[in-house]
């Protein structure tokens, strides 16, 4: 159990890396490039920051695999079809529903990992898959950046009676577990979708996991920034520009927001991942993706399934999925040793 | 790695061993019971704990309309006839329930005389009177049960229907609580109208029950059983009825089990888990197909497969575009893989075309397999002809949402019959719906539901018992069983006249001739006939102790523990 505060309240981002550049010796170099160095030294990192480059790669190729290897679509099913593995005719999906197992190059990779019991292309599901949990991690990680900064720098800067509208709001928010939350949204919204005016999403859209991970991640943002915001808006510099005749939304803009780029940086890395697992945790639990989309939650819950005969339906897109959580985690740790070296940003869950 | 990357890793790592989590069973104890050696002779006593994977739809017998809910209440409420405790065809033989005898039927058809056994009590002692029949006939009707549309045959009952008064009258229903004596005038007459009587509909339940799905608090019954716990989505329970035991109907046995508590468990895997294990004494669905094999080969002291007479098909919504086209409609009875979908049940599906399933009479073999007018069941599906009919309708790349239920594995099922689909020419997405509301929603007509998943298993052995399903004159607004609304004059004409003959056998030839009909004309899709099997725990009494009925499946009065 973490027993530190989310963040310190002490001087962070651009405004403290003078002090820094000052105590490294590195006179001359601007914030951003200090940074870039200290990243550059840290070879863990940026290994994992590789990785998971890597693995984007490796699921934005979906459809070149799926179209020249698998010849199959993600969603495809062969259920009575047979294919030729070293000579020899074989079922797709046997009589008794077992699937097929790994062929890798046996049947030039066709079913390089295997069939599912809808005889769908297990390989060409995992890509795609990977492509809508990377997408929804990424998407709703950005809803919250955005939403978290509205809010934390409003609350921050105004304190009084906006403050506390928005601070009881996501204090009430914070106290539901996110697992609970999400899946009490996932399941609410996947029967009848959501309308908000004009706007209508059906239950069966990507945008409905975006929307509900995006937005229970709120307030473990918003709360830190709010924090920050309110011990840099008491600053000279700031007082300076209020001086100067800048008004308010001037100073958010101009003095307030630079000055969060580090911490919104940091915390955008470790969001996806965290928003990444929860995309996972709700499509195991049924209130995520719905099917037939594939993504690395229903992967391993339709594996469970079949875990005895066939481990690999599950253990797959489970190993997916610690590889790209680990190796984001990895590298945002790394960024923010980079940027902000006595920051103490994380996602408390 | 920092703080926050341990941490994300352990969260992780607890979320990727929830598929261990999964397949572990639980603590819960089936409680009581010894075990000992089956010498053909029953014990009595014990408590067991069983499964299903969803929630009955109702846990009130006016009302519930799926095997869930049927197969344990036909021990909690008992009609005024039913039928016999047998497996095989003697269990289709009807034999008085809370009748003294089978109804004495007038010469032209229109009159049932029926007389009350005397000394009859509820389950929670109160006595049961001929007047109760009117008003559990009265609950059908005006809770728009699946059900009503059997009873609508009454004389009266359309009217007090029409009325919308619910303590109005059936003009139909005469009673009379002194003699016991209930005399039933039908409207015209109806050939499986004692069957009907000896659905789990027309079981008695009090006359101050009141007008509203009881599923929370179930009414007393007369049976063997009686519910003494019902949370939804959680677990209900079945304790020994003590009234019934002091007053038993003859061929109608007492329980020997004491407690049955049945809990509502997903995961089907997790379920034979339990069976194997023993925390579960019998699971309702069959053994996912993953340790299947394991179960077949291990357990086979314990597990049996029983062909049931069930018919799996598709319904095609006839008055929602694209299944409003009788081409459609033909497509995709061309385009449908059933030896795909068979393997999805892992060999517990007989592909075949027929509406009425083997065991029903009106079953024809040859229409069933060799000549099925689209192609033989067992054999690859004709694609080009399905997307050149397709084409022909003008209805290709058209967005047809397929609905289905997540019990396993209709979620899979209706998968792959959108696969299908959109391999014809649709843009076809799957609609998954929980196991619960499922029926209640494809049968609302406001859901507009184009296409979707759908199975019928014989309430009673009459073929107007399957043909009801695609009875023009079955139509409801809600809680409709004619999923597709079909409505074929040519086919309700024959229900009903065919329905008008009493003698079965003189009008056999008559139902094949209706069946074939109704299959050539592709207004639904049949794709096959289930399996059911018994699992049952190490503990549980296999040999001596296990009755599967031809109408009710597993009867649970008939176990006992070792």
């Amino acid at each position: 159990m973490a027993t530190e505060p989310a963040t310190e309240t002490t001087l962070q981002g651009p405004a403290a890396w003078g002090e820094q550049a000052e105590k490294e010796r590195v006179h001359g170099l601007g914030p951003w490039r200090l940074g870039l160095r200290r990243l550059r030294r840290n070879k863990v990192a940026l290994l994992f920051g590789f990785l998971f480059i890597l693995l984007v790669l490796v699921c934005a190729a979906a459809p070149l695999w799926a179209d020249n290897i698998a010849k199959t679509g993600p969603t495809d099913g062969h259920l009575s079809d047979t294919i030729t593995v070293n000579g020899e005719q074989k079922n797709v999906v046997g009589l008794d529903g077992v699937p097929i197992g790994p062929q890798y190059w046996k049947a030039d990779g066709k079913f390089f990992l295997g069939a599912d019991g809808n005889g769908r292309d297990i390989m060409v599901r995992l890509l795609y898959g990977g492509r809508n949990s990377l997408f929804i991690g990424v998407t709703a990680a950005l809803m919250t950046a955005i939403l978290s900064l509205l809010l934390g720098v409003v609350a921050g800067f105004f304190r009084g009676a906006t403050d506390a509208v928005i601070r009881t709001v996501l204090d009430i928010m914070w106290s539901f577990p996110v697992i609970i939350l999400g899946t009490a949204l996932g399941v609410a919204l996947a029967l009848g979708g959501l309308k908000i005016g004009p706007l209508e999403i059906p239950g069966d859209s990507l945008a409905i996991p975006i929307f509900i991970i995006g937005l229970v991640y709120v307030p473990y943002m918003a709360r830190p920034i709010r924090g920050q915001v309110l011990s840099l808006r008491e600053k000279e510099f700031v007082e300076a520009a209020r001086a100067q005749g800048a008004g308010p939304f001037r100073i958010m803009f101009s003095e307030v927001l630079p000055n969060l780029a580090s911490t919104m940086i940091v915390f955008f890395t470790l969001l996806i991942a965290n928003a990444v697992l929860l995309e996972a945790a709700l499509s195991f639990l049924g209130a995520g993706v719905r099917p037939p989309n594939p993504s690395w939650g229903t992967m391993i819950d339709d594996g469970v399934e079949r875990v005895a005969t066939a481990p690999h339906l599950a253990v797959v897109p489970g190993v997916m999925l610690v590889l790209t959580v680990l190796s984001l985690n990895v590298f945002g740790d790394g960024v923010r040793d980079a940027l902000d070296p006595r920051a103490k940003v994380r996602v408390e869950l | 790695m920092g703080k926050l990357g341990r941490r994300a890793l352990a969260l992780l790592l607890a979320c990727l061993s929830l598929f261990v989590i999964a397949a572990c069973g639980d603590d819960d104890d089936g409680g009581g019971g010894s075990s000992g050696g089956g010498d053909g002779e029953a014990k009595k006593g014990g408590s067991i704990t069983i499964s299903q994977t969803s929630q009955p739809d109702y846990m009130d017998p006016a009302l519930t309309y799926t095997v869930n809910g049927i197969e344990p209440l036909w021990l909690v409420y008992t009609p005024l006839i039913t039928y016999a405790r047998e497996e095989g065809p003697e269990g289709s033989k009807l034999i008085p329930g809370l009748a003294e005898d089978l109804p004495e039927i007038s010469e032209d058809g229109l009159t049932y005389t029926l007389t009350l056994r005397k000394g009859l009590k509820y389950s929670d002692g109160s006595p049961v009177k001929a007047a109760d029949f009117e008003h559990t006939i009265k609950r059908v009707l005006n809770l728009e049960s699946g059900g009503s549309a059997f009873y609508l045959v009454i004389d009266g009952a359309q009217e007090y229907l029409d009325a919308g008064k619910p303590e109005g009258d059936i003009s139909g229903i005469e009673t009379n609580d002194e003699t016991g004596e209930i005399t039933i005038t039908l409207t015209e007459p109806d050939g499986s109208f004692s069957h009907v009587l000896a659905m789990w509909f027309a079981a008695l339940v009090p006359s101050d029950t009141p007008f509203k799905n009881m599923t929370e608090n179930p009414p007393p019954g007369v049976g063997p059983y009686m519910v003494t716990e019902s949370v939804p989505n959680r677990q209900f329970v079945l304790d020994r009825n003590p009234e019934y035991d002091k007053n038993p109907i003859d061929g109608i046995p007492s329980g020997n089990i004491d407690k049955i508590t049945t809990k509502i468990i997903k995961s089907a895997q997790r379920q034979a888990q339990d069976v194997i294990s023993g925390n579960l004494d019998y699971m309702q669905d069959p053994p996912p197909a993953d340790i299947k094999p394991e179960v077949k080969a291990k357990y086979s002291d314990r597990y049996v497969e029983q062909t049931t007479a069930s018919t799996y098909y598709f319904f095609m919504n006839t008055r929602v575009a694209p299944f409003d086209d009788p081409k459609v409609r033909e497509a995709v009875n061309y385009g449908i893989d059933k030896p795909g979908l068979a393997r999805i049940f892992a060999g517990e599906l007989a592909p075949g075309c027929s509406f009425l399933p083997p065991g029903v009479p009106g079953f024809d073999e040859a229409l069933d397999v060799d000549e099925c007018p689209w192609g033989n069941p067992n054999e690859p599906p004709d694609l080009e002809k399905a997307r050149a009919l397709i084409k022909e309708a003008g209805v290709d790349g058209m967005d047809v949402t397929v609905y289905g239920n997540n019990d396993d594995p209709t979620d899979k099922v209706t998968e792959a019959y959108a696969d299908m689909l959109t391999k014809m020419g649709f843009n076809a997405e799957p609609k998954i719906l929980d196991g619960g509301v499922y029926f209640q929603t494809i049968g609302n007509q406001k859901t507009k539901a184009q296409t979707g998943f759908a199975n019928w298993f014989q309430d009673f052995p009459h073929p107007k018992n399957f043909m009801f399903l695609v009875d023009g004159k079955s139509i409801q607004p809600t809680n409709n069983q004619n999923f597709g609304n079909v409505d074929d004059p040519e086919v309700t004409k024959g229900i009903a006249e065919l329905n008008q003959e009493p003698d079965l056998t003189k009008a056999e030839d008559q139902w094949v001739e209706l069946n074939k009909k109704l299959v050539e004309r592709a207004w639904i899709v049949p794709y096959g006939h289930r399996k059911l099997s018994t699992f049952f725990s190490e503990r549980m009494d296999f040999d001596n102790c296990r009755r599967f009925h031809p109408v009710y499946f597993n009867d649970y009065s008939s176990w006992c523990l070792k």
